[in-house]
């Protein structure tokens, strides 16, 4: 028997007490041991595993797995480490046998990675997430199964960093500290060394700060911070875990958004960035993320230069202490930030030069045009399909959204002048308005000759064929008849464009001097970028060359030797479109002999074939316009062989943008018909008609209503058509998407009410904290006040019957107060006496002074212009009666006398159901009354507004009456409708006041808010106690309606008014009425105050 | 005539003895020379009715020119007197008032009193400016009585032959307040002044400013363009008077676009987009 077999049969007995597999345990490590260690030893270790079952009372299964794994074990310690280790395994046993059963399981691989003098460490690392109850075992457990794969990817102390991170989260959910640990090995493993120190400790920032939002890091980190070049990795999660600290919950959100903005930058750039946001994060954390957040929108704008002195000036904000105010900064919600960025960005965005460009427009062509982007133009899916491209539907112009294409600011501005000027020019030199077989100046129109050709042709040849739609073709504009007369439509709008942008850029340059010189650049700048000539088919080039020959650079056209006189006959032809006063009859006959020419042109390739392709010798840079005669020979013939190509049009050049003469046509025809301009004897198109026209103009892309049938798309092109034909030019309204709404359900018949039409604003908001506006922060949508019954008014009219006679007598007593008496006048209507004497005495004395003795009275016009702005904020629903009644039951004394008190209960029961209890928004209407009888009396313009909303992105204005607007029932039952709607948001509806305010002629203009609180709103300050933010800004809003030379008052009902007031107010008129059902009697006083002072 | 000569380097005349002696240039746009003409032959007043700066009292003064052959004295041309509306105008500044002299006073006529006497055109300028009181008086001397109380003195004066009252109106800038009452309205025959058109002005600003004909052409080009731009941001387009003055600054030298920008732009408008406005279009048509 040998010791192994002796050993075994000495101990199974004793073991088999604790589990029935563990003799068999046993037999197996003894086995792996015997070539190893000898007698004594083995004995040692077949007592340690002994003791070790008899440690606890489950710690038998650790010596199951002590028995397992120890020749594997042995292989790499020696038999004393072998002992410690094993005391390592008891002592994890008497915490929990299970973790010890994970740990020594565990041992075998964690040895590739540590050495023994780590063991212990290791252990201690499981053993610190133990805390006895199950749920931690079974962490610790797991901790010793994934860390042994773990040690291969991090070190000891970088797990000691983990299990910190992993212990933080099991005071919150075991769970969540699962799957991190569970997570972690794939995590670590596929992250390149250097980077795993500082995701870890970013995850430990993460954790301690929101410990909810590790498990996101852990899943999204990784891929997110993959984007970032690896050498920044370390910077970037360095600062991330800085910031975290700094910031808190709020680090992991900018460190995501911070890294998806890095992404979109390339790997080279990045450094730059991440030091300039490590350098800032001492003085602000937040600001260096958002900096981050901003850099791919501020580098799409700036150049690398630019960018750093943009930069400086947040910076100069964190050095003078306003941290904040970097933030908005950075954060791009500064005004301060976006008129740095407009000051150094050469790109010039269209809504800083629209308006000016409109007038601009206006003056050259003595129209109503608007300027719009071309963005607008594409959204009404009429037949525009680019958005980068200037052009015009013949009443508004549009214009791409911003233009970056010089280095210099002004360069791009000229872009956009030219580019308006060239679409004006298309109204201004009429390039909508051909009529059909008109002369030009300087050409005789063939298309009525054209025209009675085609048809014998087609009456001849295809007699037989009576389905040719052509020939029974009806047509709805002049462009589409005249366009009706080539076979190849595509080929006749390509050069009818050309030659047509060719005579309105000549009109320009003559007309226009001043902006040649960028014409010329731009054209330069298009020639430059043409494609290859060589590389076309024969036919194409033809037609590019022509327009080289039309952006004024003959000298780039190329052309094969031998068939030079085509050529010329087509620059001959073209150049009379640039005589003066040529027309867009001698375009379009230009135009139809160049499609004869071209027609005959093979579209063939004829880069291979050795044919000498030419540029342009002097003659035809300086040929002399004249048409092409018919018949003329003596050039070679076209080469014929080779495979025809499909023509495309050349591109058009960008400053001359898309031409569509056909849709404009019959855009202009749509809209006269809706007009009801039609003469007698055109009849309306009808829905055919229209469909014929747009199946085959190929104005039209095709590509666009691929994806659906053709019919129903071009059936909803129609009616996007026709419904823009209805709509007047100029700025289209925006409508809101909510009022539909609460309008929808109805199947949408005729009778339903239009949805209300509402105006968008956007105004700036104050953010004190960072004292600098946030651009277009809030949108107003200014809207007419649902209109209600006119009972209402006249109700309140004879309820108040005497406090309305009243008001109005006080009024009317102000108009004397309009004269004004200037005394000591050489000449006037009255003699002072008392000037007349004194100037008598001082006569005789010899001391002549001036005989200024008369008096003249002059009348003051008022001028006084008013809005009022009343708070619907909910509260205002709010019943006056509520805060009374207390009162009243009080002081009625009924002496103990119940049938009195019967009685007046009796009365008060009646008086209430025939008068529902008041509310504040009641006595706002009633005042608004008084106020409107007294203000008809003495003649003051005035305006009544309401606001309200909810967010910064909807706050309703109502318009009961505008200052326009004369008074009538409707406004009288808009009074009505005066209800209760949501929040407070002052600011936004005190600018768009101002707005209206400052737009209204008048000497005297006066604001007044009538409200029953503080100004507050969702979004309205940091949180929702916070009420700083909106007196701020309300204050600020008051301000500049100083600085507009208009006077703000404010008038509350709200009792606690007073210390909020006061410092919105500042030097601001405001009053706080005590009892709220003055108000009515006040309000006109108040302003009678105001209007006179 | 009372004339203090040329020593003290100006020339004093009294108001009746003004003549215009030299013909002013005029350049007639339609029929209102004869117009005039007519209207002075039949003493019909006349209200001259257009925007600022298209040549209205430059018309007067050269009809005052042209009907000379009416007058006896020798002299050419009517006299002309020139009354500037403003809204502290009162009757008495028309008519004529007392002044204490000593211890005496003496009555000084007023400007339409002296027209009255000599036969001259009265030119009531920018008469909506005047009070409606001032309007109401001139209404006996308007119609076929052609008479002028002299309310302070208990006179009645007849009108001498050659007189007739001529007022110029501005329709454009008034407001509602101060329209002309159509009891005085309805006293004159209107005729018409636009601006002129292309062509037109082109010789007007070649004549008056001395510029080659080609930079006049742009000018009034320009000025056709700034012109769309009124109600849309301009009360008024701009007025002949300035083209002139850019004109003649063009002349002396300075660079058109300059010129345009003093002469044209800020003497149109304060508004700073309306500014940048008609700049670009001086820039897109003057080169630089």
């Amino acid at each position: 028997m040998s010791s192994v077999e002796a050993l075994h049969d000495q101990y199974s007995q004793e073991l088999k007490g604790f589990g029935a597999s563990l003799p068999d345990d046993l037999l197996q490590g003894l086995q792996g041991l015997s070539e190893i260690y000898d007698q004594s030893q083995l004995e040692q270790w077949v007592k340690i595993g002994v003791s070790l079952a008899h440690h606890s009372l489950r710690s038998w299964e650790a010596t199951s797995e002590f028995f397992r794994v120890s020749p594997e074990v042995a292989k790499k310690l020696t038999f004393s480490e072998l002992k410690q280790w094993s005391e390592i395994g008891t002592y994890l046993a008497t915490d929990a046998s299970l973790m010890s059963v994970a740990f020594i399981k565990a041992t075998p691989i964690a040895l590739d990675s540590l050495n023994f003098d780590e063991l212990d460490k290791w252990a201690k690392q499981g053993q610190r997430l133990c805390r006895g109850n199950w749920k931690s075992i079974a962490l610790a457990a797991l901790y010793f199964q994934q860390s042994a794969s773990l040690l291969n990817v991090l070190s000891l102390e970088l797990i000691d960093r983990l299990v910190d991170i992993i212990d933080q989260l099991t005071e919150r959910s075991y769970e969540l500290a699962n799957s991190v640990l569970e997570s972690s090995y794939d995590i670590f493993s596929n992250l390149a060394e250097e980077d795993r120190e500082p995701f870890l400790l970013f995850a430990k920032s993460v954790t301690r700060a929101s410990w909810a939002d590790t498990r996101l890091y852990f899943e999204r980190g990784p891929k997110l911070i993959e984007s970032i070049s690896s050498h920044e990795r370390t910077i970037f999660l360095d600062l991330a875990s800085k910031v975290t600290m700094d910031v808190g919950r709020q680090g992991f959100p900018l460190f995501v958004d911070a890294a998806q903005s890095l992404e979109e930058i390339p790997l080279e750039d990045q450094k730059a960035l991440l030091i300039f946001a490590t350098n800032i994060a001492p003085s602000s954390a937040i600001a260096s993320m958002e900096y981050l957040k901003s850099a791919p929108f501020v580098r799409s704008r700036l150049t690398t230069e630019q960018m750093e002195r943009w930069s400086e000036v947040g910076v100069e904000l964190l050095k003078m202490g306003n941290a904040e105010g970097a933030e908005a900064y950075f954060r791009l919600e500064s005004s301060r930030a976006e008129e740095m960025l407009a000051a150094l960005s050469a790109r010039v965005e269209l809504p800083s030069v629209s308006s000016m460009l409109r007038m601009y427009a206006k003056a050259l062509s003595g129209e109503q045009v608007a300027v719009l982007s071309s963005e607008d133009l594409v959204d009404r899916n009429i037949g525009w399909i680019s958005e980068a491209a200037p052009t015009t539907e013949g009443t508004t112009i549009y214009l791409p959204p911003f233009v970056n294409t010089f280095e210099e600011q002004d360069s791009n501005f000229q872009v956009y002048k030219v580019f308006t000027t060239h679409q004006t020019g298309r109204l201004e030199f009429g390039s909508f308005n051909y009529t059909f077989n008109i002369n030009g100046q300087h050409t005789e129109s063939s298309a009525e000759l054209r025209e009675s050709d085609q048809l014998q042709h087609r009456l001849s040849s295809d007699v037989e064929n009576e389905e040719d739609d052509r020939s029974s073709q009806t047509v709805s504009t002049e462009i589409q008849r005249y366009f009706n007369l080539f076979d190849d439509r595509l080929l006749i709008s390509g050069i009818f464009t050309i030659v047509e942008d060719t005579r309105v850029g000549s009109y320009v340059d003559r007309e226009y001097g001043g902006i040649r010189k960028w014409l010329q650049r731009l054209q330069n700048w298009e020639v430059d970028r043409r494609p290859e000539v060589r590389a076309m088919g024969l036919r194409q080039a033809f037609v590019e060359n022509l327009l080289r020959a039309s952006l004024g650079r003959p000298d780039t056209i190329r052309w094969p030797q031998d068939q030079y006189t085509t050529m010329q006959k087509g620059i001959r032809a073209l150049q009379i479109v640039n005589l003066e006063d040529a027309t867009v009859q001698d375009s379009a006959e230009v135009a139809s002999a160049l499609y004869d020419i071209a027609v005959l042109i093979p579209n063939i390739p004829l880069e291979s074939a050795d044919v000498e392709w030419e540029p342009p010798d002097e003659e035809m840079i300086q040929i002399a316009p004249d048409m092409p005669g018919g018949g003329e020979g003596g050039e070679a013939p076209m080469p014929a062989s080779g495979e025809e190509l499909d023509f495309e049009n050349p591109d058009q050049p960008e400053f001359r943008g898309e031409f569509k003469p056909e849709l404009v046509q019959l855009m202009m025809k749509l809209k006269d018909q809706q007009q009801g301009q039609t003469d007698g004897t055109a009849s309306p198109l009808t829905k055919e008609q229209l469909m014929e026209l747009l199946q085959n103009s190929v104005e039209i892309t095709i590509n666009e209503w691929a994806e659906g049938d053709l019919a129903s798309s071009l059936g909803m092109f129609l009616d996007n058509l026709e419904k823009d034909a209805g709509t007047p030019a100029g700025e289209p309204k925006e409508q809101s998407g909510e009022s539909g709404d609460e309008r929808g359900g109805g199947d949408g018949g005729d009778d339903e009410e239009l949805p209300v039409e509402i105006d968008w604003f956007y105004y700036d908001e104050w953010d004190f904290r960072a004292s600098d506006y946030r651009p277009r922060w809030c949108r107003v949508g200014e809207r007419l006040g649902d209109e209600g019954e006119l009972d209402y008014y006249q109700d309140i009219l004879q309820k108040h019957h005497g406090l309305v006679m009243e008001t109005r007598r006080q009024f009317e007593l102000m108009r004397p107060e309009s004269f004004r008496k200037i005394k000591r006048l050489e000449d006037g209507h009255e003699i002072d006496l008392d000037e007349a004497i004194q100037f008598y005495v001082d006569k005789k004395a010899g001391v002549g002074p001036l005989a200024q003795i008369y008096t003249r009275r002059n009348k003051i016009e008022r001028d006084v212009a008013v809005a009022f702005l009343l708070d619907m904020s909910a509260s205002t629903d709010e019943e006056i009666e509520k805060q009374r009644q207390k009162y009243q039951e009080e002081e009625e004394d009924f002496q103990d006398d119940p049938s009195k008190y019967f009685q007046w209960l009796a009365q008060r029961r009646a008086r209430q159901a025939i008068e529902p209890p008041k509310r504040i928004i009641d006595l706002e209407k009633e005042s608004t009354v008084l106020v409107v009888e007294a203000l008809e009396a003495i003649g003051d313009s005035y305006g009544i507004y309401g606001f309200s909303g909810y967010g910064r992105d909807n706050v309703e204005f109502h318009v009961i009456k505008d200052l326009e607007e004369d008074f009538n029932d409707r406004v009288r039952k808009r009074i009505d409708k005066i209800d209760p709607v949501r929040s407070t948001r002052m600011g936004p509806a005190i600018r768009h006041t101002i707005q209206k305010l400052d737009d209204h002629d008048a000497k005297v203009k006066i604001l007044i808010m009538v409200s029953d609180g503080r100004p507050q709103d969702h979004g309205y300050g940091r949180d929702r106690t916070e009420k700083e933010y909106a007196v701020h800004d309300t204050k600020q809003a008051l301000n500049e309606a100083k600085r507009k030379g208009i006077t703000p008052f404010l008038i509350t009902v709200d009792k606690e008014g007073h210390d909020y007031l006061k410092q919105m107010c500042d030097d601001i008129g405001y009053e706080v009425v005590d009892n709220i059902e003055s108000l009515p009697r006040r309000l006109p006083t108040l302003y009678r105050h105001l209007a006179t002072e | 005539m009372t004339t203090t000569e040329q020593s003290q380097g100006f020339k004093q005349l009294a108001v009746e003895d003004f003549r215009i002696s030299e013909e002013p240039f005029y350049l007639p746009i339609s029929d209102e020379v004869e117009l005039f003409e007519s209207a002075y032959e039949q003493k019909i007043p006349v209200l001259l009715k257009g925007p600022t700066g298209v040549g209205k009292t430059r018309f007067i003064e050269y009809m005052s020119w042209k009907l000379h052959k009416n007058i006896q004295d020798g002299q050419s041309g009517v006299p002309l007197i020139t009354v500037a509306c403003h809204e502290d105008l009162t009757a008495s500044d028309l008519v004529g008032r007392y002044l204490l002299e000593g211890e005496e006073t003496r009555w000084v006529d007023g400007p339409i009193t002296r027209a009255t006497k000599v036969g001259a055109i009265c030119y009531l300028d920018e008469v909506v400016e005047a009070r409606k009181d001032t309007t109401v008086l001139i209404h006996p001397l308007t119609d076929y009585r052609r008479l002028l109380p002299v309310e302070k003195r208990g006179e009645l004066l007849e009108a001498a032959d050659g007189f007739i009252l001529v007022m110029s109106y501005n329709p454009g800038y008034q407001s509602a307040l101060k329209d002309l009452k159509h009891s005085t309205r309805q006293r004159f025959i209107a005729i018409e002044f636009g601006y002129p058109d292309r062509d037109q002005e082109t010789e007007i600003i070649t004549k008056e400013s001395g510029v080659n004909p080609s930079i006049a052409s742009e000018l009034a080009k320009l000025a056709e363009k700034v012109r769309n731009l009124k109600e849309h941001g301009l009360g008024e387009g701009v007025s002949t008077r300035l083209l002139v003055y850019a004109g003649k600054l063009i002349h002396q030298g300075i660079s058109p676009r300059r010129a345009c920008e003093v002469a044209v732009v800020w003497a149109l408008t304060d508004d700073l987009e309306v500014q940048r406005s008609i700049e670009e279009v001086v820039t897109s048509i003057f080169e630089e």
